[in-house]
């Protein structure tokens, strides 16, 4: 339906090209930063195809884990090859979701975001509490890494291209679905849920749906990293990671497709150059989530017009 | 023919009767008026004939099938649509996209669809099905526009435009001509008769009194949620209960 | 009591098939006591925690999520001024109170209020500043051990040989239901209190009623903030101290708001004391991570049979 735009294009493949050359000029630890940053993308774009339906879950991330954990357990103990682990951990985290979609979408709006919240934490309550097979608290070690061809995955650079071409098709099916009819009804569910309900859509299917494609990339985002990591724990997939990701979503602005991405690239970036505060970096995010909220409700995208407007604003009130 | 009968439907919220015992019919074709002072039970008999209340008891029929408890979407695919009180539109999306949403049931998109481009012609019928809507509702000149941004009558228009949209053979319509303008609410009156001249059969909640009586052929008057009066406009307007209702304030 | 009647009826179950040793036997039922007391003294701290959440939500719309950070601040401020600079125990919980409070006041009059028609906006508000006073707790306690406060009144009541409650745990479940009494008088019994209870059913009805909404906020949220700082300061000499004490605060609050209905104060005092029953239990006699599961489910059976809890009511359009 868009027509051909020369300068998106234009800066479509000068990022691409970038991405592709990049991890060769970067040191060792730079490139780790790079393959989880990426990662950390397609989390926080598949969130937001949640929250085009208007429901805020804080189960984003558990349901990364129940990828990461369905992958390693896979690889490790039944001997799949982890090319077939990963599309099954995406599969699997949106079983899930369509199994939790029944209760949870008795609830909307502040409840569904307290009761998503809950099953999240059950759900890695027991992975702590069932030593056999989840490992406890210290979770699973020694998952393996993929290997094709003689070549070994457990090197930062192909493992950076593989995850690289990983979530570009992930972001391409995301992409697609939110420009498609779906996305619009998505949105009015969003927007007016009574108005769409009249003629004739289904919400809680459509919220059903969004929840489980989220799950879906979610899951495969989890199996990405714990692949590459080596391990997998509960306390990876904590609350505190889906805060982190709410901050990423909301200061980056979740009313467009990039926002989000914008956040999460533009903070990490700012997180890693600030590591040497180390533990008092939270304070950091704390005072910045405060800004956005307060300064730029709509997030970094809407950054250029929000200055517009409070100048405008500071100007008539003096 | 009746094409809508509300048979006895009571609604209770606690110890509270909203409705209590209320029945009328829409015969088909028409535009029937259902009036009556504030906290009348208008708004609840709208929300049980479209699903989003279900009756305590008694029975909503439609084109002959019992439809009460079924939910709205459901509702909506049986062929009755309703529009909001006030301007409930999707406001961040353009005139357009409003009104492609309307056609969810005319053109239903799968998943693989929508990330293959597979079924182009599920596409290409929406979006011909919703130009048409535009085109005879008179907004296709704004349809680039959000819906936000449009004046007052526009904004009315692409709310019954959404409606239509959805293809309904009864469209309940909230309170389309509240906070109008005499010019506005003449415009509105004509383009309530050409929905209805398509077929479509309209029951219209409505304070404006001149736009009741002008366009309806039948009137269901209710009071502190029962039913008391019934007729013709001629005879609902020299009906005492009724004079009596709207003088004495309805308090 | 539902809970209470369960956790008895399993109990004398499990004790037949401990016959033929009377010893354990003896150490099972001082096990059932000591539960109980226990029990009622974390019901004490439940309550607080989550009338404070109840009142801002209640009142102010707002999900305040760094109210567990307002307790954890409470915690600090004796071990500063306790264990830190040698206050006599009663000053320092008058101090932390008040210090908690004014944060409260600022929350409010900063982060809430501006927000106040955009309920997401003053959540993430206090998940903003639940990372802000976590870190301000590690500059000043630094990393390292979690911090202890020696208890103000060492000695303990002796009930029995097996049934021992430590003379600083009794002071706590004190303190929390004179509190609680307070400000269930206050709620009641004064013309400001009415004026809130007001505000919390219908806002814009109080506001053409004459009520200040601002002033009303600022109060509630005043006192919220005074509660969780009380907790804060009475949990201090019984447990340990760290930044992120907070975490354990706000599930508990949420499990037993919502269980007790959103809204509802009453609800939420008497569900504090059955989920501190539930979970003192559940620990005892299984684990503290099943306990935490159970309290989650719960709470989510909860949400989809009854949204508005055991003692809410519904409102109705």
């Amino acid at each position: 339906m868009n027509k051909f735009n020369l300068t998106q294009f234009v800066v479509m493949l000068t990022l691409f090209i970038g991405l592709i050359l990049l991890p060769h000029y970067l040191r060792y630890q730079h490139q780790d930063f790079m393959i989880f940053l990426i990662i950390n993308v397609l989390v926080v774009v598949s969130y937001r195809l949640m929250t085009l339906t208007g429901e805020w879950s804080l189960i984003h991330i558990v349901m990364m884990g129940v990828g990461a954990y369905t992958s390693a357990l896979m690889s490790k103990h039944m001997g799949v090859s982890v090319w077939l682990t990963i599309p099954l951990a995406g599969l699997s985290a949106a079983v899930l979701a369509g199994l939790l979609s029944t209760p949870l979408f008795r609830m909307t709006q502040f409840y569904f975001l307290i009761g998503s919240f809950a099953v999240g934490e059950a759900i890695r309550l027991a992975w702590i509490f069932f030593i056999k097979p989840f490992g406890g608290s210290s979770g699973i070690s020694s998952v393996p890494s993929p290997e094709l061809l003689g070549i070994d995955f457990m090197d930062p650079i192909p493992y950076y291209y593989l995850v690289l071409i990983v979530v570009s098709l992930c972001l391409w099916v995301l992409y697609r679905i939110e420009k498609s009819r779906i996305g619009l009804t998505l949105n009015a569910v969003h927007w007016k849920a009574p108005l769409a309900q009249s003629v004739g859509v289904n919400t809680w299917k459509y919220r059903t749906l969004a929840f489980m494609v989220a799950s879906l990339f979610v899951g495969i985002a989890g199996a990405l990293k714990i692949h590459y990591l080596g391990n997998v724990t509960p306390h990876q997939f904590g609350v505190g990671s889906m805060v982190f990701v709410l901050i990423w979503v909301i200061v980056g602005g979740y009313n467009t497709f990039y926002g989000p991405i914008i956040g999460a690239v533009v903070l990490s970036v700012l997180d890693e150059s600030l590591r040497n505060l180390n533990e008092y970096r939270p304070a950091i995010y704390g005072v910045l989530l405060i800004i956005s909220i307060m300064f730029m409700p709509k997030g970094l995208e809407h950054i250029s017009q929000g200055l517009k407007d409070w100048i405008k604003t500071a100007k008539s009130s003096s | 023919m009746a094409l809508l009968e509300i048979n006895n439907v009571s609604k209770h919220f606690g110890g509270l009767a909203a409705l209590d015992e209320v029945s009328f019919s829409a015969l088909e074709g028409e535009i029937h008026g259902l009036i009556g002072p504030n906290g009348a039970g208008k708004s609840t008999m709208f929300k049980n004939i479209s699903g989003f209340y279900s009756p305590t008891t008694g029975t909503i029929r439609f084109n002959g099938q019992d439809i009460q408890g079924l939910s709205p979407s459901s509702i909506a695919k049986l062929g009755i649509v309703r529009t909001f009180q006030e301007t409930t539109l999707f406001q961040e999306l353009t005139v357009f996209e409003n009104v492609l949403v309307g056609c969810h049931l005319e053109a239903e998109v799968n998943l693989l669809d929508a990330l293959f481009g597979l079924n182009k012609k599920v596409q290409q019928k929406a979006n011909v099905h919703a130009l048409k809507v535009l085109d005879f509702m008179g907004l296709t000149e704004r349809k680039d526009q959000l819906a936000i941004e449009l004046p007052l009558g526009s904004q009315r228009a692409l709310a019954i435009a959404i409606a239509l949209a959805a293809k309904p053979k009864l469209i309940l319509m909230d309170e389309p001509f509240a906070g109008m303008n005499p010019e506005e609410t003449r415009q509105m009156m004509d383009l309530t008769r050409k929905v209805n001249e398509t077929g479509v059969t309209i029951v219209l909640v409505e304070h404006d009194m001149k736009a009741v009586m002008g366009l309806c052929e039948n009137i269901t008057v209710l009071n502190f949620g029962t039913l008391l009066a019934q007729g013709k406009p001629d005879e609902i307007r020299q009906n005492d209960k009724v004079i009596n209702a709207y003088l004495g304030g309805g308090h | 009591m539902l809970y209470g009647h369960a956790t008895f009826h399993t109990s004398p179950y499990s004790l037949s098939g401990l016959n033929e040793a009377t010893q354990h036997e003896e150490l099972a039922v001082d096990l059932f006591l000591q539960s109980i007391v226990n029990s009622l003294i974390q019901g004490g701290f439940f309550a607080l925690w989550a009338v404070g959440m109840v009142l801002v939500f209640g009142i102010m719309g707002v999900v305040n999520f760094a109210h567990g950070e307002l307790v954890m601040v409470g915690a600090y401020a004796i071990w500063v001024l306790k264990a830190q600079m040698g206050m006599g125990y009663i000053p320092a919980v008058f101090i932390a109170v008040i210090l908690v409070m004014l944060i409260g006041i600022f929350m409010e009059r900063f982060l809430f209020r501006p927000k106040r028609e955009d309920p997401l906006g003053g959540l993430i508000n206090s998940i903003g500043i639940l990372f802000i006073l976590q870190v301000v707790a590690l500059l000043v306690g630094g990393t390292g051990p979690a911090k202890q406060v020696t208890p103000a009144f060492p000695g303990t009541l002796i009930l029995d040989e097996f049934m021992r409650i430590p003379h600083q745990r009794l002071f706590s479940l004190g303190v929390s239901i004179a509190a609680l009494l307070i400000l269930w008088f206050f709620l009641t019994r004064t013309k400001l209190g009415w004026s809130m209870r007001a505000v919390a059913l219908d806002r814009e009805a109080a506001a053409l009623q004459g009520i200040n909404i601002n002033r009303t906020s600022l109060i509630a949220m005043a006192i919220s903030a005074g509660l969780a700082g009380l907790a804060g300061a009475l949990m201090a000499p019984i447990s340990n101290i760290y930044p992120h004490m907070g975490h354990n605060v706000i599930i508990t609050a949420f499990i037993v708001t919502i269980v007790g209905g959103l809204g509802s104060l009453s609800g939420a005092v008497l569900a504090a004391f059955l989920y501190a029953i539930l979970h003192t239990f559940v620990t005892a006699y299984f684990s503290g991570t099943i306990a935490s599961m159970v309290g989650l489910l719960l709470m989510v059976v909860v949400l989809i049979v009854k949204p508005t809890g055991i003692m809410g009511q519904r409102v109705s359009e």
